[in-house]
């Protein structure tokens, strides 16, 4: 009896515990995600009463024959790759700069880390002033012709800078996730490398780098998640122009969902965009593991 | 992190060493160039931004900033910010802590299915379920109001926040639990008396990413949000008085500084936590 009393206490206590988190999380995510898979198989443009069941058509629709989507996805593909292995290798060349022991150290870190703590759509709009007002007056006072391009209203010239300007919000970020990865390579280990013989470069790709393996997983993951889902800076810096040449899969689908009014088409693609996600996830973490278990 | 690097020894200054000084600090402030420009800008007139950008303002008049204070209610945009990022994170921080405590105690296999369900939908982007969120925040009364996002970003925050700590909990030894027990505290007592004080580091580290996050949130709050101009919080302002003054880049600009100002000026005071936070929140997360 006695015994049977205090179970039910424990887990009355287990519940009081941890249901208030349970029922936050099942509100913010699970509800509206078995919606949203309800949604994807309907026609609705959220004024008729109810969604009309259409079954798959939305997908089959989208994955044969939406031209927005799919340069909506190789504009995303394109951005994530480049995305990655830019601002991680900045990354890696700035934190080992910083590791050097200079005296302006904690300048530097300060100054290139402090575009990561502002927001997105702010940043968006201040390089949207920096390439619109303020590279006409560099032009005029230097005379240089990277200036007169025009870098918001050419297709390649706007990838290249929304590029640009996300690297140059993140950079920061990533360079201080190699700094303190450097910091746990250890000194002897080099330093043994060097009475060996071995050069910087020799030194760099042969102990440093395979000993920032983690450091590399965790950035590597982290800009892949991000990239993935851009879309502030887009809505602030290009709007998805020239031309309707910037769109990424989540303003695709923010276009769909909140502009254009079709719901069911929209929740189709953002449920698409989910399985991408977890797809990549999957086979990232999977890779990452083998490699750094080798190392 | 900095006491390692200020800890290197002085050495003798080379000159390829202080070449490479010269053109990092160029770097950097090169790289700041942008933010210099905006703030330069704010203090200008329409025709002194359309004649030259580079130029410093003739006058550093306060014209601008007055207008924009008054033009978007900053006062109100602060306090709306601040509602929804403390609510938030009080939230966050307290159904996290307490619900990862338990999870990492027992030993029972539901409760490592529940702590499963709590941190998959950190796989989940926001943009996929974001059309049924703000159906569901309808229904709830949650959306168009800043209590109400505030109390969206618990269901959101959670995941990550249960993750790192509950992978903290299990480095605090059980035998601490035990002994509080025998000493008569036990449930709610036990946790806020004894475990949540150990719990500081880790809470440090979600407050700085969570606060990050809320502060600058853009997207929900958009969707959230967006209807009144009560309701707004300072990135969404900006978001919206820049497209009312599309050509007036002088108040554009000074409503972008005035956004930042505040993340600015905190990132000055905490620089060392916030960058030691930011690290240790990636590392575990």
């Amino acid at each position: 009896m006695f015994k049977l009393g205090r179970r039910r206490g424990e887990r009355l206590e287990f519940g009081l515990f941890t249901l208030p988190a349970l029922i936050c999380i099942a509100f913010a995510f699970y509800v509206p995600f078995m919606l949203t898979v309800r949604y994807s198989m309907t026609k609705w443009n959220g004024i008729a009463k109810h969604p009309t069941f259409i079954g798959l058509d939305n997908f089959r629709q989208i994955l044969t024959g939406d031209a927005n989507f799919t340069n909506a996805a190789l504009f995303t593909l394109k951005y994530t790759i480049l995305y990655i292995v830019l601002v991680n290798v900045l990354a890696i060349a700035l934190a080992l700069v910083l590791d050097m022991g200079l005296r302006s150290t904690n300048w530097l870190r300060a100054a290139f880390f402090v575009p990561y703590i502002l927001s997105l759509v702010i940043v968006g709009f201040i390089w949207k002033f920096i390439f619109m007002q303020g590279f006409e007056s560099l032009g005029d006072s230097t005379g240089w012709s990277v200036f007169a391009l025009s870098w918001l209203g050419e297709p390649g010239l706007a990838f290249v800078s929304i590029l640009g300007v996300s690297i140059w919000q993140s950079v920061g970020f990533y360079m201080v996730i190699y700094i303190a990865g450097l910091q746990s390579v250890p000194d002897d280990l080099k330093e043994a490398a060097t009475v060996d013989g071995a050069g910087a470069v020799r030194k760099f790709f042969s102990i440093t780098l395979p000993l920032l393996a983690p450091s590399i997983t965790i950035s590597v993951f982290m800009a892949l998640t991000n990239a993935i889902k851009v879309f502030d800076v887009i809505l602030s810096l290009t709007s998805g122009g020239p031309g309707g040449t910037t769109y990424s899969v989540a303003y695709d689908i923010y276009r769909d969902t909140f502009q254009n009014n079709l719901y069911g088409y929209g929740t189709a693609k953002a449920l698409i965009l989910f399985v991408a996600v977890l797809a990549i996830t999957f086979v990232q973490l999977y890779i990452f593991k083998r490699r750094e278990v080798e190392a | 992190m900095s006491k390692s690097v200020s800890a290197v020894p002085k050495r003798r200054i080379r000159p390829g060493r202080l070449v490479l000084e010269i053109c990092m600090v160029l770097l950097s402030l090169l790289f700041l160039y942008p933010l210099i420009l905006t703030v330069i800008n704010s203090f200008k007139s329409f025709a002194e931004v359309m004649s030259d950008v580079i130029a410093l303002p003739q006058s550093f008049s306060s014209a601008n900033y007055a207008y924009v204070w008054k033009a978007v209610d900053y006062p109100r945009l602060f306090l709306n910010n601040t509602i929804v990022t403390g609510i938030g994170l009080a939230g966050i921080i307290l159904f996290s802590s307490i619900a990862a405590y338990k999870m990492s105690r027992s030993r029972s296999r539901m409760s490592g299915v529940l702590y499963m369900l709590c941190i998959i939908p950190m796989l989940i982007p926001f943009q996929s379920i974001m059309l049924t969120v703000l159906q569901m925040a309808k229904a709830l009364h949650l959306s168009e109001s800043t209590w109400g996002l505030g109390i969206l970003y618990w269901g959101f925050g959670a995941p990550l926040a249960i993750f790192i700590y509950h992978g903290f909990v299990k480095g605090i030894p059980r035998e601490i639990d035990e002994s509080a027990t025998i000493d008569g505290a036990s449930g709610f007592r036990l946790f806020f008396s004894v475990i949540f004080p150990l719990l500081k580091s880790v809470t440090t580290t979600i407050i700085i990413i969570d606060v990050m996050w809320i502060w600058n949130d853009f997207l929900l709050p958009l969707l959230m949000v967006n209807g009144s101009p009560a309701t707004k919080t300072l990135t969404l302002a900006a978001y919206t008085f820049v497209g009312q003054y599309t050509s007036d880049w002088q108040y554009a600009m000074t409503a972008m500084v005035m956004a930042v100002m505040p993340s600015i000026l905190v990132f000055i005071l905490l620089q060392k936590y916030i960058v030691r936070g930011v690290v240790a929140g990636a590392v575990k997360g």
